[in-house]
């Protein structure tokens, strides 16, 4: 349980975090480029999260949205920096549990960062947007319900149910294949049982 | 290169402002309606926001920011005018679909929080440098290693960037569809994706060694490149701005009593 936490806070640590949100915003603008249904601005925070910890995956979400909050002027982004801080957090645990060796055990992890984003994401919805998220799919089902006589929080759940799961789904195996893809050299530097040897 | 910042140096008083007085600002801006709970304070603020946007110069480059969150809005008068549970009095009725006042008086006072956030944040935003910000924040005790992750992705965003577009045309080059139906544009996500995402957590660890070599890690106090003139009217203008908020406080805990 003690080293699920442990983080490194050298040199190497601190420049993942600016790559991370460096590569949230490209899975943003991609996203946006190819006119895809979801959001998929989270691949840096589960990055961070699998490669340096729960600490370092939870930096990198909050950072990411509290910096684009306060320069480019998208500060809806700011009140659900409580959600990318959770799924950073949820991806770093999960990739410490050794929920991200194989392909299977990468789509339970997706399973439960996109539930927290889920659990997180719904009060935020309520009380800021009155239950939508502004993804058209989601809005639709959220509609559906009110229209329906459902209440709003069973609304707004399932509204975020069907946008954020599928999201986190697809980010997940993109990560999945990402981390497989990068040099040992490279990982090793954030491995936090590292232990270095004197002679 | 395109920076992502909104911030453009056009020399008026608002770029002069201390950071620290804006943000003063934002947070009377938009706590004062929301303690208050009265619906006339939204405009009024949204007012103020406007008048300090026009007065330095900066009114047409928030039009953007605005214009972007104005689809979610529209779809939260949509569903609320038309399907919101307290929903009981018609107000208007547009073809087949029937709009209720309690919905549309919820959208409204969810809209212009909304719009009020909008407004009061492009007042920091657009009049502020990313940099300046982060120099206060470290002068007054903010952890010089979270200074450097902020600053450091403003240069890594526009080179990245940078490298997205020569990938884009690179597997365009080969032959790749990034344009057509759901199935293709999902498909050209990966190969689009994954090489500069490789590329820039390589760069990483050469990143690390630089920083390292150049003593980023030391523990010695650092000095700082720019002083900043400290100017008598900041003071004055966060004091009323920090007033204005304990007056909200004050009144609402009074009309409770």
């Amino acid at each position: 349980m003690s080293n699920l936490f442990k983080t490194k806070f050298d040199a190497a640590a601190i420049v993942l975090i600016p790559a991370c949100i460096g590569i949230n915003y490209l899975g943003k603008l991609f996203a946006s480029v190819l006119k895809l249904p979801l959001w998929l601005d989270s691949i840096g925070t589960c990055i961070g999260g699998c490669l340096g910890g729960p600490i370092i995956g939870a930096i990198c979400g909050a950072a990411n949205n509290l910096i684009y909050g306060f320069t480019a002027g998208d500060n809806i982004t700011l009140i659900y920096a409580l959600t990318s801080l959770g799924i950073g957090v949820a991806a770093g645990i999960m990739a410490r549990l050794g929920f991200m060796k194989s392909f299977p055990k990468a789509i339970v992890t997706a399973c439960a960062a996109g539930l927290t984003a889920v659990v997180i994401s719904t009060p935020l919805n309520v009380i800021f947007w009155g239950g939508t998220t502004g993804n058209v799919w989601g809005d639709a089902v959220f509609a559906a319900t009110q229209a329906a006589g459902m209440p709003v929080l069973l609304g707004s759940l399932l509204d975020e149910i069907v946008v954020d799961v599928p999201d986190k789904l697809i980010t997940l195996i993109v990560v999945f294949f990402i981390l497989k893809g990068l040099p040992k050299k490279l990982t090793t530097l954030y491995e936090a049982d590292s232990e270095i040897e004197r002679l | 290169m395109k920076s992502i910042s909104l911030y453009v140096d056009n020399g008026t008083y608002l770029t002069k402002v201390h950071p620290f007085t804006k943000l003063a600002y934002i947070a009377a801006a938009i706590s004062v309606p929301l303690i208050g709970g009265r619906l006339w304070l939204f405009p009024l603020f949204i007012g103020v926001s406007i008048c300090f946007l026009a007065s330095g110069k900066i009114l047409k480059r928030a039009v953007p920011l605005i214009a972007f969150s104005f689809t979610i809005l529209i779809t939260i008068f949509l569903i609320h005018g038309l399907f919101n549970q307290q929903n009981t009095q018609v107000l208007f009725t547009l073809g087949p679909l029937r709009f209720y006042r309690e919905g549309l008086l919820y959208a409204l006072h969810i809209g212009l929080n909304i719009l009020n956030m909008l407004l009061s944040f492009a007042v920091l935003v657009l009049s502020t440098k990313p940099s300046d910000l982060v120099d206060e924040l470290e002068k007054r005790g903010f952890s010089p290693r979270f200074g450097y992750i902020i600053n450091s992705v403003f240069q890594i965003i526009p080179q990245m960037t940078g490298t997205m577009s020569t990938i884009m045309d690179a597997q365009r080059s080969r032959g790749m569809e990034t344009e057509g139906n759901l199935r293709t544009r999902a498909k050209a996500f990966i190969p689009l994706i994954s090489p500069v995402v490789m590329s820039s957590l390589i760069n990483t660890r050469e990143r690390a060694i630089a920083l390292e070599v150049r003593g980023f890690g030391a523990e010695k106090k650092k000095t700082w490149l720019k002083d900043r003139p400290s100017h008598p009217g900041d003071r004055a203008a966060g004091i009323i701005f920090l007033l204005l908020i304990g007056g909200a406080l004050i009144w609402r805990i009074s009309t409770w009593l």
